[in-house]
């Protein structure tokens, strides 16, 4: 294998790796704040990717620039009634409650999308400025692809911003320490979760739009990129955007790899890796053990 | 191993109905004779009335009902981790699947009967059960749930791609059950009879020292541990054991539909025992058992008239977390209770 394979092998990971990190980075900020799981992460995800082909296909092809803006802020507003009419309600009760009604929106939500959408699998063309190729030595590696990858780019740096040097970013930190304390200290809480859920939705449909031109797009998509994002997020370490990071990018590189050498185990390489992380470190590798 | 520290237990006096988390129980007197009897009764009646149902119901009803009381036991079996021991495993469907496909894969590969399968499947749940339990105890809460769900993706995931073996996303389906089987009344017999003394099983583990040990385990874990109690063993011991009784489940799939295909590890497939659990009542014996019931009955219902059936159940499950967190026979029980403290003040 040529050096410009690997580069291009290398690529393809870590285009595979963005949309995975964009979509764990609002589940693990999600848990952060709020100790949930949220499984109707999955269904924001492919809210986000449907609602571009929605748009694209209303708009009579082209608008994807539009679609890529507007689809991440409706299901930010999805996102928000869903935490103010159900989420809030569960955050004191236990993790089993949680997850049976995170596991219902996703039910609902999935239903819902089937009637909207139907079962017809969609798909969406790159826009016309990144549709090309570039080269790399003899080979060529999509533009859009790279478009991706940089995007992952610039949302990890907004939300290492965001966290570190904002007023919201500190007090989110602050409600993933000890949220009693930032109530008796003037924070409103409720607002912040419903911030919270709201960013988290966002970054699951910005996610699934980003990723709409690299795969097809149908029912199950939510299914599937649940189970990933959180073993993503759960590899990294729960409530840490730089583990969701590192926890993409290993993902990425296993799945690769077994596509490679191992084709008919490749599946279950990911839950592997998962499984042989929680057991040697239960939290994560960024995580903090569970108070 | 199965050690118990919480003394003597208490008598049995309502069988297959001993609430696990009552506010109300330990407060209360025990209860009288009469209202045991009534309560015996009651289930004797149960039983007898599904016994009727091959002679009452049409072929397709028939097997609906075949179909709940399998999945009754998949329920039952799944909450002895989940609501006795406070185990959310979301990957039961794991040996669920392992039951079904330790039949048909036997039957298929080596050819031998179904009732050596059926005999081999308690066992190979039981051992693969033992394996994950190993890894995935080490974790707790949140964090077991979705190592749990881990594993089952992962069993899932061989059995779809080990196409020579397993027949890959076809599954495996064809003659397996033996003639005596096939006939739909003795297969729904079996099935029942199965379910029956597999629950009375499961019905003596949870209220032995064993089942006491695991609740107290879950109340207070590290007063469990301060009282020597060995935390790891008694969980481990609960996993395999609904692992076995799981897989025991699975069998009844193959027998109700004579196939076993990968969808029934999948981890959307976990959820349904533990849903079933939450809808009729978790901290209930048999409030799963009537959680499979509705599951099974309101589904046909709803795809009758309504189509969307995961929106429905979505709604269902939505309104009974939030509002009524005993669940469907934990609603019907609170109010037997207070028909009969009331019958009880109006005879004095």
């Amino acid at each position: 294998m040529t050096l410009d394979n690997d580069i291009i092998t290398f690529l393809s990971a870590m285009t595979e790796a963005s949309s995975l990190f964009v979509a764990a980075a609002g589940l693990t900020l999600v848990f952060g704040a709020m100790r949930i799981i949220n499984l109707a992460h999955g269904s924001f995800y492919m809210y986000g990717a449907f609602l571009v082909t929605a748009i694209v296909g209303a708009a009579g092809g082209g608008r994807f620039w539009l679609a890529l803006a507007l689809a991440p802020l409706a299901v930010a507003g999805i996102g928000t009634v869903v935490e103010l009419t159900v989420l809030r309600r569960v955050y004191r009760r236990d993790h089993l409650v949680q997850l049976v009604v995170t596991y219902a929106l996703f039910l609902i939500l999935a239903d819902l999308a089937l009637r909207f959408w139907g079962t017809q699998a969609r798909s969406v063309a790159p826009p016309s400025l990144l549709s090309g190729s570039v080269s790399i030595g003899s080979s060529s590696f999509p533009v859009y692809d790279l478009f991706a990858i940089g995007a992952a780019v610039v949302v990890g740096l907004a939300l290492w911003v965001l966290l570190q040097h904002t007023a919201l970013g500190w007090r989110i930190r602050a409600a993933v320490e000890d949220p009693e304390m930032l109530a008796t200290s003037g924070t409103n809480v409720p607002l912040l979760s419903t911030t919270v859920l709201a960013i988290g939705a966002l970054l699951a449909g910005l996610a699934g739009a980003l990723a709409s031109p690299l795969q097809s797009i149908s029912p199950g998509l939510d299914a599937s990129i649940i189970v990933q994002a959180f073993i993503v997020a759960v590899i990294g370490g729960l409530g840490s955007v730089t583990g969701a990071a590192i926890g993409a990018v290993i993902i990425s590189l296993f799945d690769t790899a077994g596509v490679l050498w191992a084709h008919s185990w490749e599946p279950a390489f990911i839950y592997l890796a998962m499984i042989v992380v929680l057991a040697l470190r239960p939290w994560g590798l960024l995580g903090a053990p569970e108070r | 191993m199965m050690l118990s520290t919480t003394g003597s237990t208490a008598p049995p006096d309502s069988p297959l109905l001993d609430e696990v988390r009552s506010t109300s129980a330990a407060t209360e007197p025990r209860r009288p004779r009469t209202r045991v009897a009534v309560r015996f009764g009651g289930l004797a009646a149960l039983v007898a009335v599904l016994a009727l149902m091959p002679s009452t119901l049409s072929a397709t009803s028939l097997l609906n009902v075949q179909s709940a009381i399998g999945l009754a036991l998949f329920a039952c079996a799944t909450n002895l981790l989940v609501g006795y021991g406070g185990l959310v495993s979301f990957g039961q469907a794991a040996f669920y699947g392992i039951g079904a496909y330790t039949i048909a894969l036997m039957w298929l590969h080596w050819q031998t009967s179904f009732w050596v399968g059926f005999i081999a499947a308690p066992v190979v749940g039981a051992a693969a059960a033992l394996l994950v339990g190993l890894v995935a105890l080490r974790t707790r809460r949140l964090y077991f749930a979705l190592l749990t769900l881990a594993f089952s993706q992962l069993f899932y995931v061989i059995v779809l791609q080990q196409t020579g073996f397993t027949g890959g996303a076809n599954g495996v389906f064809g003659a397996i059950l033996p003639s005596f089987l096939v006939d739909p009344n003795h297969a729904y017999y079996f099935t029942l009879a199965v379910a029956v003394l597999a629950l009375l099983a499961l019905w003596k583990i949870t209220r032995s020292p064993f089942g006491m040990t695991l609740r107290a385990i879950r109340e207070n874990r590290e007063r469990a541990e301060a009282l020597g109690v060995n935390v790891f063993a008694h969980q481990l011991m609960a996993f395999v054991l609904a692992g076995l009784f799981c897989a025991l489940a699975g069998t009844l799939f193959v027998v109700h539909d004579q196939s076993a295909n990968p969808d029934l590890l999948a981890w959307t497939e976990s959820g349904i025992p533990i849903f079933m659990s939450v809808i009729g009542g978790m901290y209930l014996f048999l409030g799963p058992a009537l959680g499979a019931l509705i599951y099974e009955q309101g589904r046909d219902v709803v795809l009758a008239s309504f189509s969307d059936w995961q929106l429905a159940f979505g709604v269902m499950l939505l309104v009974i977390v939030l509002f009524a967190p005993q669940g469907v026979l934990g609603l019907l029980a609170g109010g037997r209770d207070a028909v009969w403290r009331r019958w009880r003040t109006l005879r004095r």
